[in-house]
């Protein structure tokens, strides 16, 4: 059992459109001092769930446990009473209290005496480097200065999990990814369990232990960012991280020594490894998802005798960095990420390779 | 490019040259405007107070002399008090009222809003003539009370101080109400939940979170409640108070212009009165601009946390919005009593019914309307022109003077009516006889009404895209002809509501009418207080009082109808959301 236990979350929102599944079913298990990531696009009810650990939202059935401790069905567990830190998406710092003030609230309410209170103050600021800022108002600070008040406050009491709502969602791109870092080493020095909720991928590769994926209040898949870009689990999570090429087919044959399938798809016939056998069915259509910069465009010469297509380049854009080029290979446009001084113009023929070990087979 | 000057002026030109552009010329008009209708006059009020009586020489004899009669003094801090419990009152119905609205989910919340928010345009001395008949000592109340033999002598509930605190609460309610709802709603409730993450409960989060973060809204509303008994003189008159500065104010010039001595002292009080409001307000803004709250909070578009109360909570929330609405309904309520009765005396209930008021009104005081329709109008037609110009000068341009321009007109939003009155009695007289002429009335209501509409033309143009009208400009139109046929179609629904709540308070205007008037200019507000005073059969004020109370409730109907609501209507775009 995790140290945070989330077991068939059930939310309803009545709007004017009718009733919405904010979490339909949600079941997570979140281990000691993990980061995991609940990242989706707005309104997959990755919010929802948070709030439903955070006590500020009421599940319409299952349960969420800390630390062993349920907190809905033995009776509703108040927010302040469940060991956690928050910071919001707005920040929420209090614009009448200065930094101590907003920072020191939770242990006034907790009546620890004065020196105590400003002793642990200044050590948290500390931490999270606004040392010297206790008398300034929020009003008088950046945003990047807002956003560690609110963490320092979220982490003042000491709690056993800390939740973040896309904290980082309203700061300038550089800073955002300075503060990812930044949150990332105060909280594993901290040895925190935190649930953090983003609609950034890359916040989320970067900052996560696990990622869990929620697409329409269902929890898609919950794995290691590694896994997630490479293994994805559902056409869904191919096309939402990263960008990838997504091809149907139709499984032909199942080759059962190798471990490779034969579909037959859009391109021809492609082979593609397949992790778990048992998955697939023969004739069961499916998609194929492969990566841009998995796919190799060849000269005339290459060792391989599978998996090889010919096509006309129809776009090249360039970055800079990379070059993807738009290849059309019979009625399918597929995008391959190039070195930037690879040839080939548009209007011109070409042939690109797929290595079965990077094509994935999703269920259609 | 046509030939507004504005797009000719090139910017390396200087010198005179430049300064002769449309917009400037444009500006100088405004405060020609300005000058001789509220700086002049005002200013010549002022000099008027230092002036020795039936002498040349200027000194401080006057304030002395107010200062050292007890009764003067008295009336100072007397108003002050007042103002004082006026607040007091209104924050303490006020404060769970906007909660409740703000706050529950409650069936049938727009219509208790609307009741709430009804005594806005609810002329106070309407409200005060009906509740004198229903709490008075021989009204309704009293002799139900005694009827049903719960008490054995009447109980003064109204007359006195008390009395006029409790009526001027329920008028001034809706601005107290509407601030703090519009700052209930526009709280992001992330704040108030992480209060709640940290471990603040219910009461405790109120007070050191939701309460503070309110302030700045809550006194944008107090300030006009804190200013109002400085200008109201006929609500504390009808309850039998009259040391107060407008009440006498308004006794000392009205009835005894020609005793100097009284004179002087009625001029002092509306100076000291008009002192005290402007001063009030700069304070406010100084303190205001100073402890912004600027948080990166990007504000909420939910209207805030609502929740579902629990069950107790619901019913005392519905007896209390009942309370509230019984106060405010019993207006035009008793009005219509009064107005289609007769001789309504010592009976809780009228006995006979009749129409002769409404008669009397259509056969022998048409004159009333009509003037009532056409002071209001021309003020009305002159204030849309003048305040349209304030608002394009303000917000479009970069005209000498624009921002003089905005402080002046905000400054009158506070200015007691009282003193607009007096002033134009002093210095429309000799010299530049304008008070001898009917223009004095709509003038004068332009004066004191011209900053609602300014307001809500401001706000209209402020939301209004710049690029709309460049774009407007690159295919080939005039500037004037931009503003034709781009920006006021545009502005329009924006400013119709403003249009209708200039109409409605300057229909109902008396604190400066009562001045000006002269035999054949009385408007429906000072015929109704003239025939109250005369001590007339009662029911006649009544009958006028409902048929203004009618008039106003149907225009103020036609703009929610337009405007989006009565909460946008009255309060204007501006006050919500930013």
């Amino acid at each position: 059992m995790g140290f945070i236990d989330i077991r068939n979350l059930v939310k309803r929102f009545r709007t004017k459109y009718g009733e919405v599944l904010a979490a339909d079913n949600v079941c997570l298990e979140i281990e000691k001092a993990e980061l995991i990531t609940l990242l989706g696009p707005s309104g997959c009810g990755k919010t929802t769930t948070l709030r439903c650990i955070a006590g500020l939202e009421r599940p319409d059935s299952g349960d969420v446990l800390i630390d062993g401790a349920p907190m809905f069905s033995q009776g509703f567990v108040p927010p302040a009473k469940r060991g956690i830190g928050m910071v919001f998406q707005n920040y929420a710092v209090w614009p009448h209290m200065t930094v101590f003030a907003n920072v020191a609230y939770g242990l006034k309410l907790e009546g620890v005496p004065r020196r105590t209170r400003e002793a642990r103050v200044r050590e948290m600021l500390d931490v999270v480097g606004l040392a010297g800022l206790e008398r300034r108002y929020p009003g008088q600070m950046s945003g990047g200065q807002q956003q560690r008040v609110a963490l320092a406050r979220a982490l003042m009491r000491h709690p056993k999990v800390l939740l973040l709502d896309e904290p980082l969602s309203n700061l300038d791109a550089k800073l955002r990814e300075k503060m990812r870092f930044e949150i990332r080493d105060i909280v594993s020095r901290m040895e925190m369990t935190a649930v953090y909720v983003t609609h950034d991928q890359a916040e989320a590769m970067v900052l996560s232990d696990r990622v869990a994926i929620m697409d329409q209040g269902k929890l898609v898949q919950v794995a290691k960012p590694d896994e997630i870009y490479h293994v994805p689990a559902s056409r869904f999570v191919a096309d939402f991280i990263g960008t990838t090429n997504i091809v149907e087919g139709q499984v032909e044959e199942i080759l059962d020594d190798t471990g490779l399938v034969g579909l037959r798809t859009g391109l021809g016939r492609t082979l593609c490894r397949v992790r778990d056998r048992a998955a697939v069915a023969k004739g069961e259509p499916v998609y194929l998802s492969i990566r841009p910069e998995d796919i190799e465009v060849i000269n005339s010469t290459h060792g391989a005798r599978d998996n090889i297509y010919t096509g006309t380049i129809t776009e090249r854009a360039y970055l800079g960095h990379l070059l993807y080029l738009f290849i059309r290979v019979r009625d399918t446009v597929i995008r391959a990420q190039c070195h930037p001084r690879q040839a080939g113009s548009e209007g011109e023929e070409t042939r690109i390779y797929l290595d079965p070990a990077k094509c994935v087979v999703l269920p259609s | 490019m046509g030939g507004a000057g504005g797009l000719l002026a090139h910017p390396h030109q200087h010198g005179i040259r430049s300064l002769i552009r449309v917009d400037n010329l444009l500006a100088a008009f405004a405060w020609l405007v300005v000058a001789f209708l509220i700086i002049y006059p005002l200013s010549f009020l002022v000099v008027d107070s230092f002036r020795v009586a039936g002498s040349d020489r200027f000194g401080l004899q006057n304030y002395r002399a107010f200062f050292s009669e007890p009764y003067y003094m008295g009336a100072f801090l007397k108003t002050f008090m007042l103002s004082g419990l006026v607040l007091l009152t209104t924050t303490v119905l006020g404060l769970p009222l906007a909660y409740i609205l703000a706050r529950y989910r409650l069936r049938g919340q727009t219509v208790f809003t609307a009741l709430t928010i009804l005594p806005i345009v609810l002329p106070a001395y309407a409200g005060a003539f009906a509740w004198v008949v229903f709490f008075g000592r021989f009204g309704t109340l009293n002799l139900l009370l005694m009827q049903w033999g719960i008490i054995s002598r009447p109980i003064n509930f109204i007359s006195g101080l008390h009395g006029v605190v409790f009526m001027q609460a329920i008028h001034l309610l809706p601005f107290m109400v509407l601030s703090l709802l519009a700052a209930f709603t526009s709280i992001d409730p992330d704040l108030e939940e992480a209060a709640e993450v940290e471990g603040a409960s219910g009461i405790r989060r109120f007070f050191t979170v939701t309460l503070p973060l309110c302030t700045p809204s809550y006194l944008a509303g107090a300030i006009l409640v804190f200013l109002w008994p400085f200008t109201d003189w006929l609500t504390p008159m009808i309850f039998g108070v009259i040391d107060l500065l407008p009440s006498i104010a308004y006794i000392n010039i009205a009835y005894h212009f020609t005793d100097v001595g009284r004179k002087y002292m009625g001029i002092v009080s509306v100076v000291l009165s008009s002192g005290v409001c402007v001063a009030a307000f700069l304070l406010l803004k100084a303190w205001v601009e100073r402890k912004r709250y600027t948080g990166l909070s990007k504000g909420t578009t939910l209207g805030g946390r609502t929740i579902r109360p629990k069950p107790l909570v619901r019913v005392a929330s519905y007896l209390y919005m009942l309370f509230v609405s019984a106060l405010v309904l019993l207006i035009p309520i008793v009005l219509g009593l009064s107005g289609f009765s007769r001789r309504w005396v010592l009976t809780p209930f009228p006995q006979h019914w009749t129409l002769d008021n409404f008669r009397t009104i259509f056969t022998g005081a048409t004159r009333l309307i009509s003037n009532s329709f056409l002071f209001s109008g021309v003020a009305l037609g002159i204030g849309v022109l003048f305040g349209l110009l304030m608002a394009y000068l303000i917000v479009r341009t970069k005209a000498l003077g624009r921002s003089g321009l905005e402080f002046v007109s905000t400054l009158m939003l506070v200015f007691p009516g009282v003193a607009v009155g007096v002033a134009y009695l002093t210095a429309f007289w000799h010299g530049i006889p304008l008070a001898t002429h009917w223009m004095v009335m709509p003038l004068a209501l332009f004066v004191r009404r011209m900053p609602y509409f300014q307001r809500m033309a401001h706000a209209a143009y402020q939301q209004l895209d710049p690029c709309l009208e460049e774009a407007a400009e690159v295919a080939g139109a005039s500037k004037l002809r931009t503003f034709l046929t781009i920006s006021l179609p545009l502005l329009l629904k924006g400013i119709f509501v403003g249009v209708i709540m200039f109409f409605i308070m300057a229909f109902q205007e008396i604190s400066t009418a009562i001045f000006l008037y002269r035999g054949g200019w009385e408007t429906l507000p000072v015929g109704l207080y003239l025939n109250w005073h005369r001590g007339m059969e009662f029911g006649f004020a009544a009958a006028l009082a409902f048929m203004m109370v009618v008039i106003v409730f149907v225009m103020l109907m036609v703009a929610a109808k337009i405007g989006g609501g009565v909460l946008n209507v009255a309060w204007g775009s501006s006050g919500r959301g930013k």
